[in-house]
């Protein structure tokens, strides 16, 4: 309990037990937070963004083809202005391109996206990488 | 408005006394809105947040104005009926000072799509309406309500006695008050892109001692710098048990408002369990001046 008396603040002598046990519950959750924090701190080694693409959907859409993808950083490191590349392959030409820059690509997690192609890759092989990014 | 409230303003002047207290709301909702009404990202979130999420934050703010009001009218002799009213009141002019100030900044156009416009103005009016609550409370001396408690409503709650010199604050609501000064604080800051991209660049390490820093400027803030409104704690007491009983309680309520926030925001989406521990110590630290604060001026 808190006993304002003319604005001044003063805590109660003897508190309920229930603050007691709010006070421990949070204690032990702030403890186990540190804990945690503190593992990865020790653990963690010097990882650089490692990046996997899977494509997850093709289907045409008005004005063009869309091929959309979950893109997953498998390091410990956050990638910033992460650009996709996708390309229309035939044989050897590359018949179509486009790019696509995500903000962020966060440490252990996915984004996703697509890419817009203008034409329907059909039969031909359809290339998603990432060609780049920059550090946070 | 006025047909909101069970008794007739015959009286001119408390009809007056009324007015001014809208002013003061709608002073406070501009205080306490403005830097969210210019933020960017806000507007943004206003037409891609998931509707789920953002109704969910609009009712969640109703209960929460309804025991703001009547905490913040505790003192002030209000009943239940009248902390819900001042809550409506609240929650009104919040709406209501988020689109004009939106419309005025250019931000809401009328050839944009309802949908949109009514997302901007949700999502601004939570914290609008609690700076209305607040700018009624705290810009003026005397809140214009005092009168009210002549009309036969003294049964309705703990707060129909006269002013007493000496109230208790329950431990429930001192939480509830640093969960309050945490989520506003939070609502400011949030939105940015600046919240996850400190997170991103901070290691571990630097999480640690912004826990630390956060638990003690939340102790610091209200035990140890002598602020008007400071707490103080009986002689006989070790320093620790408000330690225990206050600021580790608050931290963490301050950290669970911090991911409500920003899961609300959508920042937690496809994201690995140790990066939203980190955007939430990132934005509990704000949250911890917010809860600290909140104990001491309310």
């Amino acid at each position: 309990m808190t006993t304002t008396a003319n604005k001044r603040h003063s805590e109660a002598k003897e508190p309920h037990w229930i603050e007691w046990a709010t006070g421990m519950v949070s204690a032990l959750v702030v403890v186990a937070m540190i804990a945690w924090v503190g593992y990865k701190a020790w653990t963690d080694e010097d990882m650089q963004p490692e990046f996997s693409i899977a494509v997850t959907e093709r289907r045409p859409v008005e004005g063009g083809y869309r091929v959309a993808f979950e893109i997953s950083n498998k390091a410990t490191a956050t990638a910033a202005a992460v650009t996709v590349r996708g390309e229309i392959v035939d044989g050897d030409n590359v018949v179509e391109d486009a790019e696509v820059t995500f903000d962020y690509v966060p440490a252990q997690s996915k984004s996703s996206g697509a890419i817009l192609f203008s034409q329907d890759p059909g039969a031909r092989e359809v290339r998603v990488r990432a060609v780049g990014y920059t550090d946070p | 408005m006025n047909g909101a409230t069970v008794q007739r303003d015959d009286d001119a002047g408390e009809s007056r006394d009324f007015l001014i207290g809208l002013g003061r709301g709608a002073a406070g909702a501009m205080l306490f809105g403005i830097p969210m009404l210019m933020t960017m990202e806000l507007w943004q979130l206003g037409f891609y947040i998931e509707r789920w999420r953002l109704f969910l934050l609009l009712i969640v703010n109703i209960p929460l104005l309804i025991l703001l009001a009547h905490r913040i009218g505790f003192e002030r002799t209000s009943t239940a009926a009248e902390a819900c009213r001042d809550a409506t009141i609240a929650y009104g002019l919040g709406i209501l000072i988020s689109a004009a100030i939106l419309i005025m900044l250019g931000d809401i156009k009328p050839h944009m799509p309802l949908s949109e416009m009514l997302g901007k103005v949700a999502i601004q009016s939570v914290p609008a309406s609690i700076g209305a609550l607040l700018g009624r409370s705290q810009l003026g001396g005397q809140a214009g309500k005092d009168e009210d408690d002549g009309d036969g409503e003294k049964d309705q709650g703990e707060g129909g006695d006269a002013v007493p010199d000496e109230i208790s604050t329950s431990y429930s609501r001192e939480l509830f008050l640093m969960a309050v000064g945490a989520l506003f604080l939070n609502l400011n800051v949030a939105p940015t892109e600046e919240i996850i991209l400190i997170a991103y660049k901070m290691t571990p390490w630097h999480a640690l001692v912004m826990i630390g820093v956060s638990i003690a400027i939340m102790h610091g803030f209200v035990y140890a710098v002598a602020f008007k409104g400071t707490h103080e704690i009986p002689e006989e007491t070790p320093w620790w048990h408000a330690f225990f009983r206050f600021t580790l309680p608050g931290y963490l309520v301050a950290l669970l408002i911090s991911f409500y926030v920003l899961w609300t925001f959508g920042r937690l989406d496809d994201t690995a369990p140790t990066q939203m521990l980190m955007s939430a110590i990132v934005l509990a630290f704000p949250g911890a001046i917010g809860a600290a604060a909140a104990r001491l001026i309310l």
